[in-house]
C-alpha cells in the first residue's frame, strides 16, 4: 500500500489550492427532457405505486420509477444504479430528499424494461436491490442518521432498525391503501440530525443514564472547562475527587437530575462515556408532520416512552410501529394525515385504540412549553 | 486593526488561558479583539491560512485554538 | 471466509427490504479480490472491520466509537467529522475512520459519468462506503485516514470541480426539492436560489464564524418536500398570491370519474367514487371553494394556499402565476428548549435572479443580528425567543404585520418605547403638583 500523491504539497498547502468552488451546477445533470421543459410541467400522476409520469406544457412526458435504498451505500452498489442509468436513462438519476433512487425516461415504452430490470435484480442474502415504490398514499423511506455504523453519541442503531421496520411494512412501500402518506424518520439520540420531530412516526434513540466519570484520565484527556461549556444543562461542575489509591485529582460532578442525556459533554471530552446496555433504546413519536396541506405543520408527540434495544431485528418496535399504522389504516379518514387523525378522535382514544399504555413520562414536564400540552377544558372522551 | 496587532493580541490572550483550556468560540475571540464579528472574522481566517489558530469541531460546533495545543492534540494529529 | 463472523448482522440479510449488511459484504468481497487493480490508499479490509464493529455493536448494545476534532481541510473549517474506533486493536482497518461531506448537486440530480468518478475516488482514497445522502443533503464519505483527506480534496477541487460541503458552526450545505425541474407545483427556481446563495456565501459555508450552525432549505411550495419549515434556520417556500388557476372541463372529468383523485395517489382501497364536496370542497381549511352551476368556484382572496385542493386535482387546478418565496426563520430540533418550527418573517417575496432582496434585505442583516448579538450555540430561533419577534422585525426594518402571528398577544405587557409615547417619559413634577397635591 504504497501513498500516491495526488499532486498536493503538504509543506506547502496553499500552492495551486483551490477553494470555494462549491457544487456541480444543478443543470449540468438534467435529463434532457428536465432540461428542456423546467417549468413548464402541468401534471404528474402515479401509474402505478412508485411510477409517476410528469406531463410538460409541450406534450413531452417524463417517467419516473422510484426505488427504496439503504442511504448507506457501497460504491459497489452506487456503480450498479450508474449502470442502470447507462443502460436505461442515458446515464441520468437522481436522489430524493428521502434517499430514494429515480430512474427517469422519457418515452413510455421504456418504462416497462425498467421496471423488469430493477425487480430482477437482488443481493446475494435474498433482499430486493431497487424495490419500487415510495409514492403517493403508503409509507416511503425512512430518512435517518448514522447510529452504531459511525457515531459516537447514538443509543440505538439506524441501519438495522431501519432495515427491521422496513421488511414490516414493505407491503405499504409498495401499494397506496393508507389514507396518506406516512413518514416514518429514525435519529439515533436526541440532537436529531435526521430533525425527526415533525414525523408521522418517528423512532428515536434515547440513553437514560448520565455519564460515567472516568476520573483517573478525565483531567489528563479533557479540559475540563469545555466539558462544563458544553453541557445545555448546566449538569456538570469541577470537583476535586479522592481516587480509591488516595490521590486527589481534578474532576467533574454531574448533577444528575438535571441530566438530559443528550451527550454533548462527551463529544468533549472522551472520560465522560454515556453508552449503556440497558440504559439506552427507543422512544417512539407520532402525530408529526411538515407540509402545510389542510392542517398547519406539526411536531410529532412521543407515544411510547421506552422500548429496549433488541438487535438485531427490533421486534418490539417494529411490532409498536405495524399496529399503529394498521389502526391509522382502517380508522382514519381519506387524506387525514395520522396526526390529523389522532387530533380529530382525541389522543385518549389514540393510545386505546392503538393499545399503547399511557404513563407519567408522557405528560411533558419540560420547561414552558409544557404547560401548553395539558389539557384545559372538560371536553375529553370516556 | 492592524494584522499584526490583532495576531498579538490573539496570541497573547490565548497563551494566558491555556492553562485552563485550549479552545475557543468564535465569540470569545472577537472579544479580545474588540471588533464586530465581521471585521474580526477576516482577521482570524488569515490567522488560519497562516497556522497561528487551528480549527477545531464537535461535528456540531466549530472552535478556534492554537495548533499543537490541549489535551486531545496528541491524539488528534495522530504522530 | 469473512474475517470476522457476524451472525447478527447476518440476520439483517433477510427480508425484501434492501439490505445494508449484504450490500456491506458484496463491498468487502469486491476490495477483497480487487479486480480493478486498485492500490488502495486505506486498508483493503477496511469494509470487514467495519462489520466487525458494527457486529461488536450488536453484541454489546453500544457504539464503538470515539469523536476527535478533525475538521477538515487546511482552511477549511468543517466538511469533515473525525471519528476513532475504541478498539482500534480488534479493527485496525477502521482505526481512523472520519467522514467527509461532499457538497451534492441541486436536485439531487446525476450522471452516471461523474458518479462513477467519485466512486473511482472514494474505492482509491476511502472505504468504499457512503451515505446517499446524509440527513442535511451532503453526499456522505464515511471512513478515511488523516493523511488522505487533503488528497481527496485536492483530487475534487482539481479533477472533479467539486467542493466539500459543511459541518460546525457555519452555514451548512443548502438543500432543496426537485422543483420546477419536474414538479408543476414549484412556485420558484429551488434549485437556481439553492445554487446562487450556496455560491454566493462559500466563505459563510466553509469558514465557520456563527455561534452555531445555519441552515437554509428550498422548498417551491407549501407541501414541503425537503421539510425546511421544521429544520432550517430560514426556510423558503414557494407561494403565489393571485388566484389558483382552473381548468372546468378537468374538473368535471374528476367529477366524473375519469381521472384518478390525487394523481392516483389512493389506488390501492376502494374508497367510493371521487365526491368533490366531501374530498375537496369540505376539506379546505378556509372554506372558500363551492361548486355553482356545475363550476368550481375558489374565493381566492380567502384561499390559504394550503395546497390541498392543487394536490387533488393536479390537472385542474393550478397555481398562481404571481409567484415568489414565503420566508420562515428559526426551525430547529429540539436540543435545548424544545423543537421549534420555522416563525413566518416575509410574507412574500419575489425570487428571481440575482436575488438581491432576499440576500441584502433578510440573510445578510439576520446573519449580522445573530453574530452580535447570537450567544455560543444558539440557534437563531433561540435568539428569536430570547429577544423576541419584535426585536428582529426591528432589526430587519420590517413592519409588523398579521400574517406573522397565529394570533395577537395574550398579556397586555407591552413595553412601549419612550419615542412611542407622546411627550416621552420625562415629565415634570413641580408642573403635575400644580393640579393634584401631594
Ligand atoms: C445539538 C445538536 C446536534 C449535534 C451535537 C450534532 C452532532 C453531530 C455529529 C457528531 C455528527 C456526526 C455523525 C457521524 O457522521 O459520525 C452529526 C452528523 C450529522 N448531523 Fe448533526 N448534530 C446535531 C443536530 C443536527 C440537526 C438538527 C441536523 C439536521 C437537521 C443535523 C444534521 C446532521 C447530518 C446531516 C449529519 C451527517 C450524518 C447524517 O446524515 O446522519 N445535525 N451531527
Ligand atoms: C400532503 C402533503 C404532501 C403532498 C401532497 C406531497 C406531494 C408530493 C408530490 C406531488 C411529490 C412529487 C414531486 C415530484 O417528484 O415530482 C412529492 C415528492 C416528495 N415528497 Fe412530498 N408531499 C407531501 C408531504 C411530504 C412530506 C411531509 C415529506 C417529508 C417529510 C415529503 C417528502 C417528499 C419527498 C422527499 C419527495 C421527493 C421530492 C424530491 O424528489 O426531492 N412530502 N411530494
Ligand atoms: S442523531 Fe445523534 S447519534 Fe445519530 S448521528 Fe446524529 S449526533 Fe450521532
Ligand atoms: S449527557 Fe448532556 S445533559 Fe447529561 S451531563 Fe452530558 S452534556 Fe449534560
Ligand atoms: S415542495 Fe412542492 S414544489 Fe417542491 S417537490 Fe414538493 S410538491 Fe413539488
Ligand atoms: S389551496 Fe387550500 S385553502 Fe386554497 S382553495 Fe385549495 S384547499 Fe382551499
Amino acid at each position: 500500500m504504497a501513498f500516491i500523491s495526488s499532486g498536493y504539497n503538504p509543506d506547502k498547502p496553499m500552492e495551486d489550492r483551490i477553494t470555494d468552488i462549491g457544487p456541480r451546477k444543478y443543470d449540468e445533470f438534467y435529463p434532457p427532457v428536465i432540461a428542456k421543459n423546467k417549468g413548464q410541467w402541468l401534471y404528474h400522476e402515479y401509474l402505478r405505486p412508485g411510477v409517476l409520469v410528469h406531463v410538460a406544457k409541450s406534450g413531452d412526458e417524463v417517467y419516473t420509477v422510484r426505488c427504496g435504498g439503504a442511504r448507506l451505500m457501497s460504491t459497489t452498489h452506487i456503480r450498479e444504479i450508474c449502470e442502470i442509468a447507462e443502460k436505461h436513462c442515458d446515464g441520468y438519476l437522481r436522489f430524493t430528499t428521502r434517499n430514494n433512487i429515480e430512474f427517469m425516461v422519457d418515452s413510455k415504452e421504456k418504462v416497462e424494461p425498467l421496471i423488469k430490470d430493477l425487480e430482477g435484480r437482488k443481493f446475494d442474502g435474498g433482499s430486493f436491490k431497487f424495490p419500487i415504490g415510495g409514492t403517493g398514499a403508503g409509507v416511503s423511506n425512512i430518512v435517518h442518521t448514522q447510529g452504531w455504523i459511525h457515531c459516537h453519541t447514538p443509543a440505538t442503531d439506524a441501519s438495522g432498525p431501519v432495515k427491521a421496520v422496513m421488511d414490516e411494512l414493505f407491503t405499504d412501500f409498495q401499494s397506496h391503501r393508507l389514507p396518506a402518506h406516512v413518514r416514518v424518520s429514525l435519529a439515533c439520540c436526541l440532537n436529531m440530525c435526521g430533525a425527526v420531530h415533525c414525523s408521522d412516526i418517528a423512532i428515536l434513540g434515547y440513553h437514560r443514564k448520565p455519564p460515567m466519570i472516568d476520573h483517573e484520565y478525565l483531567d489528563k484527556m479533557c479540559e475540563i472547562p469545555l466539558a462544563i461549556a458544553a453541557c445545555p444543562t448546566a449538569a456538570i461542575r469541577p470537583a476535586k475527587v479522592e481516587l480509591p489509591n488516595g490521590k486527589k485529582v481534578n474532576s467533574v460532578a454531574i448533577k444528575e437530575e438535571r441530566c438530559m442525556f443528550c451527550g454533548n459533554c462527551y463529544t468533549m471530552c472522551p472520560s465522560l462515556p454515556l453508552a449503556d446496555t440497558e440504559g439506552d433504546g427507543i422512544v417512539i413519536m407520532a402525530g408529526g408532520k411538515v407540509s402545510n396541506r389542510i392542517s398547519p405543520p406539526k411536531f410529532s408527540k412521543v407515544v411510547v416512552a421506552f422500548i429496549p434495544n433488541e438487535p438485531p431485528r427490533w421486534p418490539k418496535t417494529v411490532e409498536v410501529i405495524k399496529k399503529m399504522i394498521e389502526v391509522y389504516a382502517a380508522d382514519a379518514r381519506k387524506y387525514e394525515r395520522l396526526g390529523e387523525w389522532a387530533e380529530r378522535i382525541g389522543w385518549e382514544r389514540f393510545f386505546e385504540k392503538c393499545e399503547l399504555e399511557f404513563t407519567h413520562h408522557l405528560i411533558d414536564d419540560f420547561r414552558d412549553p409544557a404547560y401548553y400540552t395539558w389539557r384545559q377544558t372538560t371536553q375529553f372522551k370516556f | 486593526m492592524e494584522y499584526e496587532e490583532a495576531k498579538k493580541k490573539i496570541t497573547e490572550a490565548l497563551q494566558k488561558k491555556l492553562k485552563t483550556k485550549s479552545k475557543f468560540y468564535f465569540s470569545d475571540l472577537a472579544k479580545i479583539l474588540g471588533e464586530k464579528p465581521r471585521v474580526a472574522k477576516k482577521l482570524i481566517n488569515q490567522m488560519v491560512q497562516e497556522g497561528v489558530l487551528e480549527y477545531w469541531s464537535s461535528g456540531s460546533t466549530s472552535m478556534y485554538g492554537m495548533p499543537g495545543t490541549g489535551k486531545q492534540a496528541h491524539a488528534e494529529h495522530e504522530d | 471466509m469473512a474475517k470476522h463472523e457476524t451472525p447478527m448482522l447476518d440476520q439483517l440479510e433477510s427480508g425484501p427490504w434492501p439490505s445494508f449488511v449484504s450490500d456491506l459484504k458484496q463491498q468487502a468481497e469486491v476490495r477483497a479480490k480487487n479486480e480493478a487493480n486498485i492500490e488502495f490508499q486505506i486498508p483493503r479490509d477496511v469494509v470487514e472491520d467495519l462489520l466487525g464493529v458494527l457486529e461488536l455493536s450488536y453484541d454489546h448494545g453500544r457504539t464503538h466509537w470515539k469523536h476527535g476534532g478533525i475538521v477538515g481541510v487546511f482552511g477549511y473549517g468543517g466538511g469533515v467529522i473525525g471519528r476513532y474506533c475504541d478498539q482500534p486493536e480488534q479493527f485496525p482497518g477502521v482505526a481512523h475512520f472520519h467522514t467527509m461531506r461532499v457538497n451534492q448537486p441541486g436536485g439531487k440530480f446525476y450522471k452516471a459519468e461523474y458518479l462513477k468518478q467519485l466512486c473511482d475516488l472514494w474505492d482509491f482514497r476511502g472505504s468504499g462506503i457512503t451515505n446517499m445522502h446524509g440527513s442535511t443533503g451532503d453526499i456522505i464519505f464515511l471512513g478515511t485516514t488523516t493523511p488522505q483527506l487533503e488528497e481527496i480534496f485536492y483530487e475534487m477541487t482539481h479533477k472533479l470541480n467539486q467542493d466539500l460541503g459543511g459541518s460546525g458552526s457555519n452555514l451548512r450545505t443548502p438543500a432543496d426539492c426537485v422543483g420546477q425541474a419536474r414538479c408543476e407545483f414549484a412556485c420558484y427556481d429551488t434549485q437556481d436560489l439553492c445554487y446562487d446563495l450556496t455560491m454566493e456565501y462559500q466563505d459563510e459555508l466553509h469558514r465557520p464564524a456563527f455561534p452555531y450552525k445555519f441552515k437554509f432549505k428550498f422548498d417551491g411550495c407549501p407541501n414541503c418536500c425537503v421539510a425546511s419549515i421544521a429544520r432550517s434556520d430560514l426556510s423558503f417556500i414557494g407561494t403565489w398570491r393571485d388566484d389558483i388557476k382552473i381548468d372546468q372541463e378537468a374538473v368535471a372529468a374528476y367529477i366524473g370519474g375519469e381521472i384518478p383523485p390525487n394523481a392516483g395517489a389512493h389506488s390501492g382501497r376502494d374508497w367510493g367514487p371521487f365526491d368533490i364536496q366531501k374530498e375537496v370542497i369540505d376539506n379546505c381549511p378556509t372554506e372558500c371553494m363551492w361548486m355553482e352551476d356545475g363550476k368550481l368556484k375558489i374565493d381566492n382572496k380567502e384561499c390559504n394556499r394550503c395546497m390541498h385542493c392543487i394536490n387533488v386535482m393536479p390537472r385542474a387546478l393550478h397555481i398562481g402565476d404571481d409567484r415568489g418565496v414565503t420566508i420562515l426563520a428559526g426551525a430547529k430540533a429540539p436540543i435545548l428548549d424544545g423543537a421549534q418550527m420555522g416563525s413566518l418573517i416575509v410574507p412574500f417575496m419575489k425570487a428571481e435572479p440575482p436575488y438581491t432582496e432576499i440576500k441584502e434585505k433578510v440573510i445578510e442583516p439576520i446573519w449580522d443580528w445573530w453574530m452580535e448579538e447570537g450567544k455560543n450555540r444558539e440557534r437563531l430561533g433561540e435568539l428569536m425567543k430570547r429577544q423576541g419577534l419584535q426585536k428582529m422585525l426591528d432589526v430587519l426594518g420590517f413592519e409588523a404585520d398579521p400574517r406573522m402571528v397565529q394570533e395577537p398577544r395574550h398579556n397586555p405587557y407591552i413595553f412601549w418605547k419612550e419615542e412611542e409615547v407622546p411627550g416621552g417619559f420625562k415629565r415634570d413634577i413641580n408642573e403635575f403638583r400644580k393640579y393634584h397635591q401631594r
